[in-house]
């Protein structure tokens, strides 16, 4: 039976659930003084308690949390599941694994919020109070030193840092010598590649240069060092490090800061922001550093010869085993070390600009010194994690999934599949993870907004989402069969960048932009070290000399995979303005001056 | 008892002012006890248009605050934003108080102490 209940009930039953304070039983009234003026109350700060802090603190921090986990965990379930389901295989020392990443989503979350509330602001006074202040060629040299600032400070260095520990001094001298004695020189010269890129492309902006003829000489010396080096039995081997480094700097601290500088300054021109002006430092800021290293290599082994790499390896091996090693040359100690050595060169830097060349003061610096200091923890947990976890679950994964094909220790029953069929499955699996470690990558999801802004909605969000993640899907596909087959690198580089050359010269300066820039935004903090330590695992795991040149194909992919889509698009477009004027034609008629 | 407190006595002040200018009715709203306030982004409409060419002297770009307050406070605090805001001079905008109903947001424990609620304030 329906029960009925009138309105006045249902409301004081409502009634009873609450109370109903005035106001001013909270609210304070200023007093007046003899004149009758009120007095200003002196403002007090609010009084939480603990429980109350914690429920305030709780959505803050779930949905940074949440935002890291979410491109974490489904890479790292993948690569899990992937092991388990596919190779019969379960992870040993899953705790320290599932720690290590818990560590690099915290860490990151610090990092960022750290980035967000510290450096960026920091960023944008220098970045739009400098060139007001100062002429053009110091505004370009502190561009130059930023870049260097930035690049320490980019959290991915550290994987290509890690990275070097695990190459094989005999089989790779110069290599082994550029990660580890030369690597702090190594980061150097790619952080002033960065400079250099970030000074030519923020020119590029004061002179509205077109980024075709840019791309054009900047890759002339770049294929021609990579031919030389190739031709070069010793060199060879570098130069899948070398093209790695490009697709590692362009991360989550370049990009902003280096943009906030150079938009600040074509604004203090009176340039005012044409859409483009943005583009482009991506793109030359990962070509540069290719150079850089490859210049780099070749001081090196003018300077020393492989012999006495290997002889020094020897030594300082067992010099190290000799003493016990300090706390800062141990793991976690080593990681925190790492981390205050990126961030406080460039806070420093910063800093000091601001000082002495702008004189003046922060805003709110309190809450500035508090994000800095998130950063510096931040990194220092992701670095930790970054051992434990990313790379560790990497390079098992790598060193693993070769056991579908062929016969490695490290699976027991290897090869697991017949040889086709593991290919196949190793390929595939390549290529789902870097489908699905692009398609969720937040800057990719900004670039695409903008490219669909710039082209009037011709080219579609979506489109261009899809067309990065396939780029990147079949690069890191070929670059790990390029591993399998033993493949030099160049064989294919210089193709893909010969058909990225005609299709620059081919599609307009809009396509041209967004295609260079997309293949930079792809590689992001937690991309680059799995798939880096995936690549060296794999190197390891099938006994090939180095396990770089993944990333690198992965830059590719996504220009060329754009570029086709561009002209595919305008294409289509011009075909479908064929047949509407083929059908005025037909019909001649009032529409005809309206078109002209 | 319940944990849901509702507001009475509550009362909010529109301050529309010209774009830029928020900041010196945010203090002196605060100076008087009312230490909370939004500040909108607006555009304004009606009196350019029948101005005539002194229309051009008119903001179009305005800024609106929002403060709430209790109805022992609103007399002081309007009295305060109006000199503040210098609507006594032409083209800075004006000023208004409505009554509301009833308002709610989370009370911090320290003041739901200090209500002390049990007592039998509410209904």
């Amino acid at each position: 039976m329906t029960q009925y209940i009138t309105f006045s009930n249902f409301s004081q039953a409502r009634r009873a659930e609450h109370n109903e304070v005035s106001f001013n039983l909270v609210a304070l009234v200023p007093e007046l003084d003899e004149k009758g003026e009120p007095i200003p109350i002196p403002v007090e700060p609010i009084k939480l308690t603990g429980i109350e802090k914690l429920r305030f603190i709780q959505p803050y921090a779930t949905v940074r949390f949440m935002d890291q986990a979410k491109a974490v965990i489904p890479l790292a379930l993948y690569l899990i599941l992937f092991k388990l389901l596919i190779l019969d295989q379960i992870f040993q020392d899953g705790w320290l694994i599932s720690g290590g990443l818990f560590a690099v989503i915290v860490g990151l979350m610090f990092f960022m919020e750290g980035l967000t509330l510290g450096l960026m602001p920091f960023g944008e006074v220098i970045g739009s109070g400098l060139p007001r202040h100062s002429p053009l060629p110091l505004v370009l040299f502190i561009t130059l030193l930023l870049g260097i600032g930035v690049t320490f400070a980019e959290p991915a260095i550290g994987a290509l840092q890690i990275a070097g520990q695990n190459v094989d001094v005999e089989r790779a001298p110069y290599l082994f010598a550029l990660l580890n004695n030369y690597s702090q020189v190594l980061v150097l010269v790619v952080g002033a590649s960065v400079g250099l890129a970030a000074v030519i492309g923020t020119l590029r902006f004061l002179y509205g240069w077109t980024l075709k003829p840019l791309i054009y000489f900047s890759l002339v010396p770049v294929l021609l060092l990579s031919l030389y080096a190739g031709s070069d039995p010793d060199l060879i081997v570098v130069l899948g490090m070398a093209w790695d480094a490009g697709a590692v700097t362009t991360g989550p601290v370049t990009v902003p800061l280096v943009l906030a500088l150079g938009i600040g300054i074509a604004a203090a021109a009176g340039k005012s922001e044409s859409g483009l002006s943005g583009f482009g430092i991506v793109t030359l800021a990962s070509l540069f550093p290719i150079i850089g290293v490859l210049l780099l290599t070749l001081y090196i082994a003018t300077a020393i010869t492989p012999a006495e790499i290997i002889e020094a390896a020897g030594q300082a091996a067992q010099a190290a085993q000799g003493l016990p090693l300090g706390w800062y040359a141990r793991s976690p100690g080593v990681e925190i070390v790492l981390g205050v050595r990126a961030i406080l060169p460039l806070v420093i830097f910063l800093f000091i600009v601001l000082k002495l060349v702008l004189k003046e003061k922060l805003h709110s610096s309190g809450q500035i010194l508090y994000g800095i200091g998130l950063t510096l923890i931040g990194m220092c947990i992701f670095n930790v994690g970054l051992t434990y976890g990313l790379s560790k679950l990497g390079g098992i994964t790598g060193a693993f999934v070769p056991g579908a094909f062929m016969s490695v220790e490290t699976v027991p029953d290897s090869p697991l599949y017949v040889y086709k069929v593991g290919l196949i499955i190793a390929l595939a699996f390549a290529w789902v993870l870097g489908f699905g470690a692009t398609i969720a990558e937040p800057a990719l999801n900004t670039l695409g907004i903008t490219a669909e802004e710039l082209t009037n909605g011709v080219f579609k969000k979506k489109a261009l989402i899809n067309a990065v993640s396939i780029g990147v899907a079949f690069g890191i596909a070929l670059g790990l069969a390029r591993l399998i087959f033993n493949l030099p690198l160049l064989w294919l580089i210089v193709p893909g960048y010969l058909v990225a050359i005609v299709l620059t010269f081919l599609s307009n300066e809009t396509f041209v932009n967004v295609a260079w820039d997309s293949a930079g935004v792809t590689t992001g903090p937690i991309t680059v070290p799995l798939v880096l330590a995936l690549g060296l695992g794999f190197g390891n795991a099938t006994n090939a000399v180095e396990g770089f040149g993944i990333l690198c194909m992965a830059s590719i992919g996504p220009i060329i995979a754009v570029m086709t889509t561009g002209l595919w698009t305008r294409f289509q477009a011009n075909r479908q303005l064929k047949a509407a004027r083929q059908e005025t034609e037909i019909s001649p008629g009032e529409e005809a001056p309206a078109i002209l | 008892m319940s944990e849901r407190i509702y507001l009475t006595d509550v009362a909010m002040i529109h301050c529309i002012i010209n774009a830029g200018t928020a900041d010196r009715i945010l203090l002196a709203a605060r100076d008087m006890g009312a230490r909370h306030a939004i500040v909108h982004h607006a555009r304004g409409w009606g009196t350019r248009e029948r101005m005539g060419a002194l229309g051009v002297a008119v903001e179009t770009d305005k800024e609106v605050v929002s403060i709430l307050v209790s109805s022992n406070q609103q007399d002081v605090v309007f009295d305060a934003l109006y000199r503040a805001g210098n609507f006594d001079t032409p083209g800075q905008g004006m000023i208004y108080i409505t009554p509301l109903e009833k308002a709610a947001t989370y009370v911090p424990k320290a003041i739901r102490d200090r209500l002390d609620l049990d007592e039998g304030i509410g209904g």
